[in-house]
């Protein structure tokens, strides 16, 4: 019977006897967070893979234009022990690049595709990461990017229905949390018969 | 002997006596070609088995658009779903009737500020029965079927008809909004 805890807290040290780790993030029992250096990603994906982490579960990125990174994660599952690693690394913003792990997790080469649609994001030697997947003939920035505008892209493009009249304005209704705290308080008031 | 007389009919008349007897059997034996692309698909379980039973109403599941009189768009489209819808109702022969399920078809629902789904379905196709709700609620569903054959008995449902004569503004909108109607992936080419 093996015990989850200490899988988590084993990762860590494991870890972080090999690399220069920036953070680490104990999320919870099952979920471990790292945040690395970009060089550091390849060897990690292979090491963590040879270690058992064979399933790469997701590669994404986040957006941070405060800091103007732009933050790739990859999340590896181990079977056997059920824990979770995110290996977490900022890169560029403005050319974000970097290189495919094709080599290492064949099964990245859709969701780098996906990434590339989304954040703009350059993988090198990835054939396919340039195609498109999900938004055909895109004419914008990539649309998860945060200074993209939904709306505005949304009102440029599609019609809008007119409505010549207001049905329902929910919006400017006064409140009634004021009304409902008075009636709680009489609540109170009559349960307790007048007493403080 | 004494013969039958009929009076003259002119070939418009025949033509519609024809199109009422069409009718009444089109509407009473529907083929629906479901497009199940949002979440108001759910609804659809609950109407097509024991617990509604569309059966009744003489409505079916049909597997491909050649074969199927009713498009049924449940819920939002995406660009890239509405290429493939316009290549499957254009494949449909006529008459054909699109029913639109959920707020999302008609103004966008809760999608109406998002980049990847359209706003408005009756811009590209036409539509003949708009179900509301988000969701709307199995009763709901099947009013807007009986709502169709009514219209089909009342001969307004013309969706169809309106495509083919105004084939230039529908197809300027979904220009407009898709900026190319062809389809080109890894699976068209
Ligand atoms: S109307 Fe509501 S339930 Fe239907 S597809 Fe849109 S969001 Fe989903």
């Amino acid at each position: 019977m093996m015990n989850s805890t200490n899988n988590a807290l084993e990762v860590i040290t494991l870890v972080e006897s090999k690399y220069n780790v920036v953070k680490t993030e104990h999320i919870s029992k099952y979920q471990v967070a790292f945040e690395v250096i970009r060089e550091d990603i390849h060897s990690m994906l292979n090491f963590l893979k040879n270690s058992g982490w064979k399933q790469l579960s997701y590669l994404s990125a986040i957006d941070w234009p405060e800091e103007d990174k732009m933050e790739l994660v990859y999340i590896v599952f181990n079977w056997d022990k059920g824990v979770h690693i995110q290996i977490r690394s900022k890169i560029d913003r403005e050319n974000p690049e970097m290189d495919s792990i094709l080599p290492i997790f064949p099964g990245c080469k859709y969701y780098e595709r996906e990434a590339h649609e989304f954040f703009g994001i350059v993988f090198h030697g990835n054939p396919d990461s340039m195609k498109q997947l999900i938004l055909e003939g895109w004419d914008d920035i990539p649309p998860l990017r945060k200074d993209f505008d939904p709306r505005a892209y949304s009102e440029a493009h599609f019609p809008q229905r007119e409505y010549t009249e207001t049905f329902i304005e929910l919006n400017q209704q006064e409140s009634k949390q004021e009304k409902r705290a008075a009636r709680q308080a009489h609540i109170d008031e009559v349960r307790k018969g007048g007493k403080k | 002997m004494k013969s039958t007389k009929f009076s003259e009919l002119s070939q418009e008349q025949v033509d519609r006596k024809w199109w009422e007897i069409g009718d009444f059997f089109r509407r009473n034996s529907l083929w629906m070609l479901m497009y199940c692309t949002g979440c108001c698909a759910i609804e659809l379980p609950p109407a097509m088995t024991s617990a509604y039973d569309m059966e009744r109403l003489g409505m079916g599941p049909m597997a491909t658009p050649r074969q199927a009189d009713i498009l049924l768009v449940s819920g939002y489209l995406s660009l890239k779903t509405l290429r493939r819808l316009i290549y499957t109702y254009e494949q449909m022969s006529e008459p054909k009737y699109v029913v639109g399920l959920g707020s999302c078809t008609i103004n966008g629902g809760i999608y109406h500020d998002s980049h990847a789904v359209i706003n408005q379905l009756d811009q590209y196709v036409p539509v003949d029965v708009y179900v509301a709700g988000c969701m709307p609620n199995t009763e709901a569903v099947m009013n807007g079927f009986v709502d169709l054959m009514d219209a089909i008995k009342h001969k307004t449902a013309n969706g169809w008809k309106k495509y083919r004569d105004n084939y230039d503004w529908y197809r300027q909108n979904q220009i407009a909004s898709l900026g190319e109607v062809e389809v080109h992936d890894e699976f068209h080419e």
